[in-house]
């Protein structure tokens, strides 16, 4: 029978089932011990005394009557303001994403249906500025932007984010596109569409695996940058990593670390959310190119 | 409804010349097929009559409209695609409709015309598909329904049986030709398939290198091909060609001899069919022998094959006809049946 024929040996499954326990631990492990020590106040989770204290809060509720507390929560969102920082978080990843997107489909797809090879030359110049790392460019940035006053805003560091993530989006997109055969727009062209109607109507809704890939991509560029965010701006528009850091930076009072702790929960959450809902566009826009038939 | 004028267009890429001074005028309703080997411009010529390509030099007039400018959505025309081009996220009902979305046709409109056509090519049970679920056969009348559905001026359609299987190809070309007859529209129609040129076609422009080697009726092509290449072209068997020279009306070469010809003394191509020509009764009526080099059974016929001219020539014989290889055969090649063709440029001899 085939499915006797595929059975794998026993020996075979079980080492398998155990990488994958290993390896599920080594990479979830962390994630779940911050969870579970941010409703910790800071002496139980990074106690010196014992450390299953962090496991137990054995002082957590010495302090607060109960075992978790959600002290570092409100310290962090309340008291330090982290709702700012997630709204400016909100605002740099929603434009950044947008423009890049915009761009990229565009510039991408006029790219991929160029017969020039300056397109290639092109390409290759966007890929070593991707490769550049980006604290390069943002020093060349800082001068000019005190100079004219633009230093320490939002749009600003959605400038610079852009500028950064433009040539991976753009090579991304444009090898989405190439995939995509040109008998698609030249049937649209011939059926009655101008170059952009068939862009719009019959390449765009074949491509949306790669633009969601893409636009994810961009999302967590922009959602993670630390380089950017910490050096452009002010501590009034920061976003949520530089904010961490800034938790993090001044140890002195008690209470900042747990704030740190906190905000790092509170910042991966909406990540997991986000990969959860669109991961079956990942996959096939990782993986096959967009078109099947 | 449209005449189409070619004058002189032409398709080069730096030096390389795709299509060379195409001069062409296609009457309204006809159909005309591009016919050649592959890589001859039959597809090139027909993209820059759908605007897909721009034509280097000469004139595209659809109509009483100079077209080189144009769009292709302005040119009024509708394309079969080789590989379809069907839209993947569309099912096959929004595939047909397309056209008439883009182009603004009154809406209350839509269902009729799109039934219609998927009517006529037998569609209606798939509408709700997408094109990934068909197979090619249907994906391939899908293409023919959003062609038609807009009743264009012209119909293009590039090799659209090349991807299906023998039977279906039949069927289809069927289909397409009752088509064609019904709505009564200009259609060009590119092959490097001769049988399919002739089923289908009213004219044949048989293509080499790009440059049009001949255009005439399927029947002319075939009966009085205007030089070498058209004649090894066309037919299945190709014409037989042998080389030899013309003295007085008797043309030699090695195993030959055929008398009664006429045309210039000298070096010459001489070429005839195999249906034509037949095993002779006697040594009066051989025009060849030679020895057999190989007899292939083709179920309604014999085919012998011998060298002779400096080629194998092909003969078509009777079905019980049986003879052994390496056994020497006459062959009767009447002078009415030969074509005389320039020796070195190819070119028809007799007017
Ligand atoms: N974009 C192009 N650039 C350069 N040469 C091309 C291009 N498109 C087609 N050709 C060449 O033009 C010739 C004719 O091509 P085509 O019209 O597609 O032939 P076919 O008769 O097989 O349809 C071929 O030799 C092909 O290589
Ligand atoms: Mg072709």
């Amino acid at each position: 029978m085939a499915a006797a024929a595929q059975r794998k040996p026993v020996s075979l499954k079980v080492a398998s089932l155990v990488f994958i326990v290993i390896w599920l631990m080594v990479a979830a492990f962390p994630f779940f011990w911050t969870l579970w020590g941010s409703f910790k106040v800071e002496l139980d989770f990074f106690s010196i005394a014992d450390w299953t204290n962090a496991l137990t809060g054995d002082l957590t509720k010495e302090t607060y009557g109960r075992p978790f507390t959600g002290a570092g929560y409100y310290g962090a969102w309340v008291q330090e303001e982290f709702w700012r920082a997630a709204l400016n978080t909100f605002i740099v990843c929603f434009f950044v994403v947008v423009t890049s997107l915009t761009i990229g489909t565009l510039g991408g797809y006029a790219l991929s249906r160029s017969g020039h090879n300056y397109v290639f030359w092109l390409l290759i110049a966007a890929l070593i500025f991707r490769a550049m790392p980006p604290i390069t460019l943002v020093s060349g940035y800082l001068p000019p932007f005190f100079q004219w006053n633009l230093w320490g805003y939002l749009p600003t560091a959605i400038i610079v984010l852009v500028a950064i993530n433009q040539p991976f989006t753009l090579w991304m997109l444009h090898s989405f596109f190439q995939k995509i055969p040109k008998d698609l727009d030249e049937s649209a062209k011939v059926d009655g569409c101008t170059q952009f109607q068939a862009f719009r109507f019959v390449i765009i809704p074949v491509m949306w695996p790669g633009v969601i890939t893409t636009g994810l991509f961009s999302f967590l560029l922009a959602y993670n940058d630390f380089a950017v965010t910490a050096m452009l701006l002010n501590e009034q528009n920061r976003t949520m990593v530089p904010k961490i850091a800034a938790f993090l930076g001044t140890t002195y009072t008690e209470g900042n670390v747990m704030f740190a702790v906190a905000a790092v929960v509170s910042a991966t959450v909406p990540l997991f959310l986000l990969v959860m809902v669109f991961q079956r566009q990942i996959v096939s826009g990782l993986t096959a190119g967009a078109v099947k038939g | 409804m449209a005449e189409i004028q070619l004058k002189n267009v032409s398709k080069r890429w730096g030096s390389f010349i795709g299509v060379d001074n195409f001069d062409l005028t296609i009457a309204d309703r006809e159909f005309l097929v591009l016919l050649g080997p592959s890589g001859c411009g039959k597809t090139t010529t027909m993209r820059m009559i759908a605007g897909l390509e721009e034509a280097t030099g000469g004139e595209i007039i659809i109509g009483d409209q100079v077209v080189n400018d144009l769009e292709p959505k302005d040119r009024d025309i509708a394309m079969v695609f080789q590989s379809y081009g069907l839209y993947p996220n569309m099912n096959v009902y929004e595939n047909i409709r397309f056209p008439l979305k883009v182009r603004k046709v009154d809406p209350a409109t839509h269902d009729e015309r799109v039934m219609r056509a998927a009517d006529m090519v037998e569609l209606r049970e798939f509408l709700h598909r997408k094109p990934a679920e068909l197979s090619g056969g249907q994906r391939q009348r899908v293409a023919l329904a959003r062609a038609i559905v807009r009743e264009p001026n012209v119909f293009l359609m590039d090799e659209p049986l090349s991807n299906l299987d023998a039977k279906l190809r039949v069927s289809t070309r069927a289909q397409i030709k009752n088509l064609q007859h019904e709505l009564k529209v200009t259609t060009i129609y590119v092959t490097h398939d001769q049988i399919e040129a002739m089923t289908l076609a009213d004219r044949v422009v048989v293509m080499q290198r790009g440059v049009i080697q001949q255009v005439g009726s399927p029947t002319e092509i075939y009966d009085r091909p205007a030089n070498t290449f058209v004649a090894a072209f066309i037919g299945s068997p190709a014409m037989n060609l042998m080389e030899g020279t013309l003295s007085g009306g008797v043309f030699t070469s090695d195993h030959v001899r055929i008398a009664g010809l006429t045309g210039p003394d000298g070096p010459i191509t001489l070429g005839f069919r195999a249906e034509d020509a037949a095993v002779a009764h006697d040594s009066t009526d051989t025009e060849i022998s030679a020895p057999v080099y190989t007899m292939e059974l083709l179920g309604d016929a014999t085919m012998i094959t011998v060298k002779a001219g400096g080629a194998l020539v092909s003969v078509k014989a009777n079905k019980d006809y049986r003879i052994e290889i390496d056994e020497t055969v006459g062959l009767h090649i009447p002078a009415e049946i030969c074509h005389l063709f320039h020796h070195e440029t190819g070119a028809r001899l007799d007017g």
